[in-house]
Order: C-alpha cells, then structure tokens, then sequence
C-alpha cells in the first residue's frame, strides 16, 4: 500500500525540488543576463571607442585633404605644416582603429581596404605636394589636375564611411542584442512560475482525491455508524492511511452488526426461554436458539439441587433418549471432571477435547462415545449469584470455543437461568397444586371452596358422598343451599341434610382464604361426617350407663343386706339368707368384672390364643363333673363318638366356651331337665351341641341373643341373673378359633346351642 | 301401711322386704313397669319405690301415668335406680317424682324415709 505520509513527503520533495529549481533557473537566467550584458556592455564601449577612433581618423582625414588643398593652392607653409601634423595624427589614428577593431574579425578587411585606399591617397598626395612645392603651383596644378589624390580622397571617404556605417550598425546590433537578454530571462522567470503554478493545482487535485473525498467520505461512514446505521459497508476504494482507517470502520462495523445479530438473537433466544414452562421445552429451545451461533447440536440441561449436587432434568438434540439413564449411572465421574468452582463463579468451561479430559476414567469415556459427544461447553447458569444449574452444550466434533461465543453462552447462561428458575418454581408449584388438589379430593373429610360471595367453587368426592350433589352440579350454587345444615341448638352439633333428605349429623369447621394481601378471596369448609363418632358416644355412654347399672345393683344387694346385718337385730334364719345374698351378689359382681375384662381383652385385640391339639370329649368330661356335683334337677348327659379326631384349641378358652353354654342350659331351664352335650364330626370341624329342656326363647328373643349385656326380658331370665356377656364372650371365643356358633329355640320346650372347632390347624380368622 | 316395691331384679324386692318386715306394712311387689301400674292402680297403696330401667314400661313412664291419673296421683313416688347421674334424677323429678334414692342405697335410710310417708300420711289422716 503507497502510504500517504510517503506519498504527501514524495509531493512536498517534489514541490521543493520545483521551488529549488525555479530558483535556480532564476539565479542562472539572472547571472547570464547580467554576463552578457557586461560583455556586451564593453564591446558596445569598444566599439563606441572604435566608432570614435574612426571619426578622428576621419576628421584626421579632413584636415590632411584641407590641409593638402590649401598648401597646393597657397602653397602656405602653414598648410603644409598642418598637413603633416594631421597625418601624423592619423597614422596614430590608424593604428587605434586597427587595434580596436582587431576583435571583430569581419572588420578586418573593411579597415584593410580603408588603409589601402589611405596609402594610395596619402602617396598621391604626397606627389602633388612634392610638385607643389619643387614646381610650383601650376605643375601642381597639373599634377592635381590629373586628380589622382582627389579621386583616392574620394574614395578613402567612402570607405571610411562604409567603416562607419558598419560600426554604427554593430553598435546597434549590440543594443538590441541587450534587450534581448532581459527578455529571455524574464521568459524565463515567467514559464518557471507557470510551472510552479501547474504543481501545485496539481497537488490540490491529488490532495482532494487522495485525502479530502476519502476524509468525506470516512466522515460520512462514521457519521452513519454513530447515526446506528450498520447496515451500509464501508468502502472509500484508498490504499492509503484513510483507507486502512475505513478499512478498521468496516470491520467495526461488521462487528458490531455481528454483535447486534448475536444480541437480536440473544433476545430471541431469551423471548423463547421465557415461554418454555417445562426444564425439557427450555432444553429443546436453548439448544434451538444456540445452535446457529455456535453450532453445538445437543444439549443436556441439569438443576442443581438444595444440596448442592447437579440433577439431570432434560436432554435435547440426543437421537437416542435412553442416554439419559447412561448420563445418570455416570454421576459420580462426571463430577470428577466438573470444575465446580468455576462454575459456580459463572464462568463458561469450554472442553475443546473431551478425551483428554476423559483420560483415565473409562466410564465417562464410554459415556462420551455413546453419546457421541467430542467436545463440550459448560454454561453455569447463575441468578442473582446463585448457582441454579448447568447447561451442557455438546459438540461431534472437536470444537474450541472463540472469546465471542463464550461471550454470548455466558450472557444467553444469564437469560436460560432466569428462565430455569421460573421453570423450576412453575414446577414446584405446579406439584404443590397437584398435592394440593390430591390432598383436597382425597381427603375424608368433606372439603369445600367458595368464592368470596359464598359461590361454591369446588367440593370433594367426600362431600358429593354427603350431599348427594356432584362437584360440577354444585359449582356456582350458593353455598347453603349445596350444604343446608339444621341445628337443634344454636351451640349443638349440626345435621347436614342432603339432597334427597337425608340428615346427616357433621361437624363443621370454616376459614377464610386470604391472598397475598390480605384480601379474602373465598372460604374453605371442612364437612366431618361424625355419625360414626356420635354412634360410638351413644353406643360407650349406653355401655357405661349399662355398666354401671349392672354394677350397682350386685353392690346394692351387697351394701343393703351387710347394713341391715349390722344394724339391726334380725332373726337367725334372716340373718342367713341375707349372708347368702351378699355372697351371690359378691359372685356376680367378680363374674361381671372378669367378663368385663374378658370382653375388653378380646376388643382391644389383647386377648390371645394358645391353640394346641385338643381331645374334646376329654374336655367335655372335665366341664360336666362340677355341674354334675351342683345341679340336682339336671340330668348331664353326653353323646360322644368313638374315634374323635383332634381338635385344635385353646385349652382354657374351650373350656369357657363349654362352661358358659351348658352354665346357660341349666341357669334356662329351673324346672330341671336333660341336658345333652354332642360331638359330631362334620368335614373339617366337630361340631358341639348343648341341648337342654328349659323354658326356650320366641325368634324376637333370639334376635339379639349374642349382643353385649341382652338379656331375653323374661322374669325366669332376671331370676336366673347374669350378666349380659356370656354369649358375647363365647361366640367371640368361638370365632377367633375359626369356628361358628349359633342357637335354635323354642319358647317353652329347650335350646340348642352349637358351635364349630377346626380338626386340623387351620386356625383361620383366628381373631388375633 | 300399703307400698310397692317395682324391680327387675329379685333380690332388691328381697332386700326391701327384709328392710321393712315386722313393722306392719304390707308390701306389694312388681317385677316391669306394666306389672307396677296394674298392681298401683289396683291396690292404691300409699308408697311406690320404683326402679327406672325395668323391662316392658321403665319407671319414669309408670312414674309420669300414676302422677297424670288423678286417681292414682297422690300415691308418694320414690325413684330407686342405679342411674346416679345429676341428668338422671331431674328426668325422675320432671316425671313427677317425691324422692329420688340411688343405689346402692342405705335400707336405714330408706326406712326413714317409709316411716316419714307413714307418719304425715297419719297426720293428714
């Protein structure tokens, strides 16, 4: 490129050389003019010199013809005399002339002819002078009268004359010769400036062309690049400095389209990220919107989680998804090779070679070629300084990141977190709606919302349960009329009436729902079904109230009779009989305590078999041999097959089952009677009947039978006494055996009482 | 004196009986509530000691029937249960009731309680 500091020292070494040169054309014009004026001011002299010289001679020439004449007609010695004296002077005068004119050489010949001539008259002369002055006047006249001399004279004038003319003629010669020598300076002075003239509008056009349209120009472009326009290149067609600076303008210029592209992008690339709502859209779109700028074609996209370590969340670009379980399994080595730190201090990790940084550990490196992945970028993305996770832009091929695109991941990182953070908090929110509605449908409890004006919004499957309405029915209705609860009392509990009339007895909680400031937005109403719970207060409080009833009278029976002991003085027979009521209210009251507790053993999941292989009829015998001792009117009697198989039991407790139901038989029939135990193997089970005679119950009796504290509201029943439990005990003793009891009757002629115990060990449902 | 003892449970009716024998009353006995009304209606005695949870009929009912019949009205009532809750002996006072005795109870002081019936019953007479 020819600079233009060259070009410009070029120009102005030119220019000086002009000046120099005109200068010295100037100074030489000068000099020679001024030497040729001398030399010609001194040959004008010379010939001037010359020019008078000659008209001396001429005068000299004069004087001696004067002279000459006058003595030749005088013969005056005076004359004589004075002719001498002139040729005297004119000799001398010859020889000035001849020395002056010994310059010009054409002069020569002239003076030659002149001093030729001069001879020939001066010898003429001299002849007639001679005759003059040795004849007389009149031989001189003759001689004269042949007028040799005068002719000579005659033509020694003309000649002399011609010299004359010559000199005058070379003295005007050499004055205009004068002149002309101011001229051709001048000339030359003149053309000299032209020229200068010529250089230097020749300089202003090269120094508009090379400097001053370029320097516009680059005004221009620079004005258009400030104005934002960086569209237009720039382009001044100087290879010169201005050039070179237009030059760099182009390729600011082109960078900073470059960067306003890549920011267009960048903010394309972060109106995208803000619209993906899922980690696996926001994987596909950054990788989507990177790709053009960087060229990477997949991308793996990790959360980091409260603990710190780096959760895989979304793959994009991978062929085969199924990397995702191979990327997880290699978790721990991948760790190895994260730098972390840098990471976390929200530099962009480029990994232009991953084999290298996979060298020694074969896991990653298998992990890296299944993936296909040769080289990676590592964007940590950062919000407000906190790490929320990592995105993994992987390239096939080996590829070093450039400042530029280390530049924009970091900057796109910024706008990717952002948008993971939405991401992540739109997910735990979206989890905690979903828990949140799990929760609120799945509840037990009747749940429903209204709107601040008492609208119902939503209700759950409990609730439609209890009102009879469905929750799409029921949304938009007012509130009371989805959910009329009647009180008795202000203060008691109330009865939700459903739709098709049915009460059902609630209890009912209610909040309102605030929003963020504070407003209500609309209620929740928690709808607890307490039916169960109401039937369970009046079922305890029976019990409790029985209970204590059938306490209280064996303690009254107790109380009345030791009190009537003590105070007053009552017959010995009186005496006795009041003893043996005390002692057979004590019994009853030890029997109810202990069935009491039996019962509340066997409901609380207490009480607790201990089967083992049993010989029934054993037992049988074993239970038979008190009652046979006490009771006179009965007839016990068995009916037992040979070859019984083994049951299994617990001893003690089929010993209670037994004792209970034949205590019944003989408690139920007080007129006496037989009664009859029965085994019989029936499949599986043996099947035991108690058969008495006694006084029977109608089928309205029985229909309770093995309820707790029924009693059949018979007076031979209150007689027999009882507590209530027998039956409850032994039918549940029988069941956690895996057995079955049940009863046939008939008022006025016996009961039958049978029940089931497994042969084998088959203790199913054993009521544990 | 004429009185009724109606309850269930037969060694109560004894245990009355004992209480009161040897000193001129002539004591009714009744095992329900229906049995109690027949033999109050029938026999008018002076006293009934009603037991509440009897079968057929419990004694408040016979209570609130003889206090409604105006024959049977001035009969003295004295509830006799094993119901020792407060609520239960306003339920016997609402239904009319004179006096209220909870088992277990004191015969002593039930017997004072006879022998005062008996005496103002003397004085009125």
């Amino acid at each position: 490129m020819r600079r233009l500091r060259v070009q410009v020292t070029v120009l102005l070494a030119l220019l000086g050389m002009l000046v120099v040169a005109w200068g010295a054309a100037i100074f030489l014009a000068a000099r020679d003019a001024a030497r040729s004026n001398n030399s010609l001011q001194s040959t004008v002299e010379r010939v001037d010199e010359l020019r008078r010289a000659a008209t001396r001679l001429s005068r000299d020439f004069v004087d001696m013809e004067t002279s000459r004449r006058a003595y030749l007609l005088t013969g005056d010695r005076a004359a004589e005399q004075a002719q001498l004296r002139a040729e005297v002077s004119a000799v001398q005068g010859f020889e000035q002339v001849r020395r002056l004119s010994g310059r010009w050489r054409a002069l020569v010949p002239v003076v030659e002819r002149v001093a030729d001539e001069y001879r020939a008259w001066v010898r003429t002369g001299h002849t007639e002078l001679a005759a003059r002055r040795e004849r007389g006047a009149r031989a001189a006249a003759l001689v004269a009268a042949r007028g040799n001399a005068d002719q000579h004279f005659r033509r020694l004038w003309d000649r002399q004359t011609a010299l004359e003319d010559q000199l005058a003629r070379a003295q005007r010669a050499y004055a205009r010769s004068q002149d002309r020598t101011y001229e051709t300076a001048q000339a030359l002075a003149v053309r000299t400036a032209l020229m200068m003239l010529g250089a230097l509008i020749l300089l202003a056009v090269w120094l508009r062309r090379a400097v001053g349209a370029p320097a516009d120009a680059l005004r221009s472009a620079s004005g258009r690049l400030a104005g934002g326009d960086l569209e237009t290149p720039v382009v001044l067609g100087v290879e010169n400095e201005l050039g070179a600076v237009a030059s760099d303008l182009e390729t600011m210029r082109r960078r900073l389209a470059g960067r306003m592209e890549a920011l267009e992008r960048l903010r394309h690339l972060s109106a995208q990220v803000v619209g993906a709502t899922s980690l696996q859209r926001l994987a596909e779109v950054v990788l989507e919107g990177l790709r053009p700028e960087i060229g990477a074609t997949r991308a793996v996209l990790g959360a980091a989680r409260p603990a710190g370590d780096l959760h895989l969340r979304a793959l994009a670009g991978f062929p085969d998804p199924a990397v995702a379980d191979d990327i997880i399994k290699a978790d721990a080595e991948i760790r190895l090779v994260l730098p972390l730190p840098t990471l976390r201090a929200g530099q962009v990790v480029g990994m232009a070679d991953l084999d290298r940084v996979t060298t020694g550990l074969p896991v990653l490196r298998d992990l890296m070629a299944r993936m296909g992945v040769a080289s990676l970028a590592l964007v940590p993305l950062l919000s407000r300084g906190r790490f929320l996770g990592l995105l993994a832009l992987c390239w096939t091929e080996h590829h070093q990141l450039n400042r530029e695109q280390e530049a924009l991941l970091g900057l796109a990182g910024n706008q990717i977190a952002g948008a993971l953070e939405a991401a992540l908090r739109l997910e735990e929110a979206e989890r905690a709606a979903g828990e949140a509605q799990a929760v609120f449908y799945a509840i037990a409890d009747g749940v429903l919302l209204s709107d601040p004006y008492g609208r119902v919004t939503a209700m759950n499957r409990a609730l439609e349960a209890l009102t009879g309405w469905t929750e799409a029915e029921a949304r938009g209705r007012p509130y009371a009329e989805v959910l009329p609860l009647a009180t008795d009392r202000a203060d008691g509990p109330a009865d939700l009436v459903s739709r098709y009339g049915r009460k059902v007895p609630v209890a009912v909680s209610s909040a309102p729902i605030f929003d963020a400031r504070g407003r209500v937005v609309g209620g929740v109403d928690v709808i607890r079904d307490v039916s169960r719970e109401r039937e369970i207060d009046e079922v305890k409080s029976a019990l409790i109230s029985t209970v204590s009833h059938e306490l209280r009278t064996p303690l009254t029976l107790i109380h009345g009779f030791a009190e009537l002991l003590v105070l007053r003085d009552l017959p010995a027979e009186r005496q006795r009989s009041s003893a043996v009521e005390i002692l057979d209210a004590s019994r009853r009251l030890a029997r109810l305590i202990d069935d009491l507790l039996s019962v509340s053993r066997m409901e609380s999941g207490r009480l607790v078999l201990d089967p083992r292989p049993l010989d029934l009829a054993a037992v049988v015998e074993r239970i038979l041999s008190p009652f046979r001792a006490m009771a006179a009117k009965h007839t016990l009697r068995t009916k037992l097959p040979a070859n019984l198989p083994v049951v299994w039991g617990d001893p003690d407790k089929v010993e209670q089952i037994l004792t209970n139901l034949v205590g019944n038989a003989i408690k139920y029939s007080p007129g006496g009677g037989e009664v009859l135990v029965t085994l019989d193997v029936d499949g599986d089970t043996v099947q035991v009947s108690v058969r008495d005679q006694g006084i029977g119950m109608s089928p309205r009796d029985m229909g309770q039978l093995f309820e707790k504290f029924y009693r059949v509201d018979r007076e031979e029943v209150r007689r027999a006494g009882g507590t209530g439990l027998g039956l409850y005990i032994t039918k549940r003793l029988v069941e956690m055996h895996g057995g079955r009891l049940w009863a046939e009757s008939w008022p006025g002629v016996g009961s039958v009482f049978r029940f089931t115990l497994p042969t084998s060990d088959e203790l199913a449902g054993s009521g544990r | 004196m004429k009185l009724l003892i109606a309850d269930d449970e037969p060694a109560v009716r004894a245990l009355v009986h004992v209480t009161l024998e040897g000193d001129d009353y002539e004591i009714l006995e009744a095992a329900d509530g229906v049995e109690a009304l027949e033999v109050a209606r029938g026999e008018a005695p002076r006293l009934v000691l009603l037991d509440i949870m009897m079968p057929r009929l419990d004694g408040l009912e016979v209570c609130r029937q003889l206090k409604a019949d105006p024959d049977t009205s001035d009969i003295v009532v004295v509830m006799l249960t094993a119901q020792a809750q407060e609520r239960d002996r306003d339920q016997g006072l609402a239904a009319g009731a004179d006096d209220y005795f909870t088992k277990p109870f004191s015969p002593l002081a039930l017997l004072n309680m006879v022998e005062r019936v008996r005496h103002t019953q003397a004085g009125a007479d």
